[in-house]
């Protein structure tokens, strides 16, 4: 999916539903996955988007980049909104009142409000088996307010409450696991993506869109600014994190997990560190835990696509 | 702009589009498999399928994808003869293709689960929508494939029926436009197969020189140094090696 090279890109639709002339910084990775996530849908879309980086830079007042029916939700209640848009539909059709019934309803957010602050309503909404999406914009800290630590925030990482010196050494937890969290409440369809593979995060963003019930994708955006990372290499960063198995790209469906990248070998997690400014003080002994992480976990993941591939086999 | 009325409803479309695309702009939805923006129309799958009523007073049925608006146009896209219509064509794709998901999604959503029809063997997917020949020739510029024949014979596929088409560089366009799967791309090590319904052909994919991932078929590294004029040497290394 991912080795389309050159023609394959004119065949993806003209038509933006996320307008160009936002007010994200240079190089911002989560502009482009927003506009490649809903580039991938039709414009039948309502969208409730939580406080954060793509409220702030595409709606200021009196400027929208959406095209789309958009709604700003506080911090931890973008999940809420959406179940209420979804059950409202309901309502309204039971009722008997003329709305179109091909009305899909997303809902956006950050790291923060995911993983931190909204992640009860998010909770809430996935068990309640609401018929919505939600996509989660993994920038990895509060980029919006002044790169503030956030749980998705990976160890060792600088943040401005985070930082390192004599006693610390940034960021000292490990990255909450939000995708897994989404999967243990047995949803139907849970994926995660980066916008440098812009094929897979379309394919993935569609097929969670039209899956009856509720969805998760987490997509990880490359940040520059709170990265402290060169503005051209977001590509590059985001195409490193999948290579190194820190960031993974699979899906669950109905609980089945399915690697969506061949990967016969992992790349060194030095690469990946060592072009963000974030990672600049780690020693070698801080680097080797990581990379040790980094590689249990993978193994734990390839475990159960593995046994995911089995079940499905004996099931045919 | 022209003003046109679909489904009661009066809207504005530019000059020179389809009734097709100025029904999704509002949000009306027309079902469609053939429909691609990025090559010309063809008006295969006959599924986008509307009613309409001309200024003057003529009513007749036409495919919303060829269709160009027109002032004073009156559009119907959801009447009980056209679900008719569209139903005994969602039957007939279901007895050419019984294995396509897509089409029995879409025969799902307009309550068909059964067809009427003699149901074709073989695992075929296609519906001879020409999507992957119209890309390889107009996005593409190779036209490696092609439909072939006519009528009940009419099939996709290479030139004379060989399992290898000289113009043919494994880029896989056709595999991503094919709206039912019917055309399948699996990359394996250092080999590409693409699967057709009626011929295959395999690929040998160019090594990086530096990470030592396979990461494009040598066949379109020649062709897209040969159309840019670039030296082929340039290509070693893949796009996420190269400075």
């Amino acid at each position: 999916m991912e080795k389309y090279a050159v023609y394959v890109p004119r065949l993806v639709k003209k038509r933006e539903n996320f307008a160009p002339g936002h007010r994200a910084c240079i190089g911002c990775g989560e502009a482009l996955a927003v506009r490649l996530a809903f580039k991938a849908l039709d414009n039948n879309v309502i969208v409730a988007n939580a406080t954060g980086c793509m409220e702030i830079v595409a709606s200021q007042i009196p400027n929208s980049s959406w095209h789309l029916p958009w709604i700003h939700t506080l911090f931890e209640n973008a999940a809420a909104v959406a179940s209420g848009i979804e059950a409202a539909y309901k309502a309204m059709r039971r009722k008997g009142m003329d709305v179109p019934n091909n009305v899909k309803v997303v809902a956006i957010g950050g790291d923060g409000a995911t993983s931190d602050i909204g992640l009860q309503a998010i909770s809430g909404a996935l068990e309640r088996g609401h018929d919505f999406t939600y996509i989660c914009f993994d920038n990895e800290a509060y980029m919006n307010t002044g790169i503030q630590r956030s749980s998705a925030t990976p160890f060792g990482a600088v943040t401005t409450t985070s930082p390192a010196g004599k006693k610390s050494f940034g960021q000292f937890t490990w990255k909450k696991n939000m995708p897994e969290i989404a999967a243990a409440h047995n949803i139907p369809y849970v994926a995660t993506a980066c916008h440098s593979y812009p094929f897979d995060l379309m394919e993935k963003v569609k097929k969670a869109v039209n899956t009856p019930g509720p969805a998760y994708v987490h997509v990880l955006s490359v940040c520059p600014t709170g990265w402290r990372s060169a503005t051209d290499t977001v590509i590059r960063l985001g195409r490193l994190a999948v290579e190194t198995g820190i960031f993974p790209l699979y899906e669950v469906e109905n609980g089945q997990y399915k690697m969506s990248i061949d990967l016969p070998k992992l790349k060194p997690i030095q690469s990946y560190l060592k072009g963000q400014g974030r990672f600049r003080h780690l020693s070698d002994d801080l680097i080797a835990q990581i990379q040790e992480r980094v590689k249990l976990e993978y193994e734990k993941l390839l475990g159960k696509a593995k046994n995911g591939n089995k079940r499905t086999k004996r099931n045919r | 702009m022209v003003k046109l009325t679909i489904n009661g409803r009066k809207i504005q479309a530019e000059e020179g589009t389809t009734i097709l695309y100025a029904a999704r702009d509002n949000n009306i939805f027309i079902p469609t498999l053939c429909e691609n923006e990025a090559v010309s129309p063809y008006g295969a799958c006959r599924l986008c399928l509307v009613q309409i009523k001309t200024a003057r007073g003529r009513e007749r049925l036409v495919t919303s994808c060829i269709y160009l608006v027109e002032e004073g146009l009156t559009v119907e896209t959801n009447t009980e003869r056209i679900r008719k219509i569209r139903g005994v064509l969602l039957e007939l794709l279901l007895a050419r293709c019984p294995d396509s998901e897509v089409i029995q999604e879409m025969a799902a959503k307009e309550g068909i689960t059964i067809t009427r029809f003699y149901k074709r063997k073989g695992n075929n997917k296609c519906i001879l929508c020409a999507n992957c020949a119209r890309t390889c020739e107009e996005v593409v510029g190779v036209s490696a494939i092609s439909l072939a024949n006519r009528g009940v014979d009419r099939e996709l596929t290479t030139p004379f029926g060989d399992d290898f088409s000289e113009a043919c560089i494994g880029c896989g366009s056709c595999a991503y436009s094919c709206p039912t799967g019917a055309i399948t791309l699996i990359d394996r090590g250092s080999k590409r197969t693409i699967k057709w319904p009626h011929n295959r052909m395999e690929f040998k994919l160019q090594k990086c020189s530096v990470c030592g991932n396979y990461w494009a078929p040598e066949k379109q590294i020649a062709y897209i140094a040969k159309t840019s004029g670039t030296k082929l040497s340039e290509y070693v290394a893949c796009p996420d090696c190269r400075d």
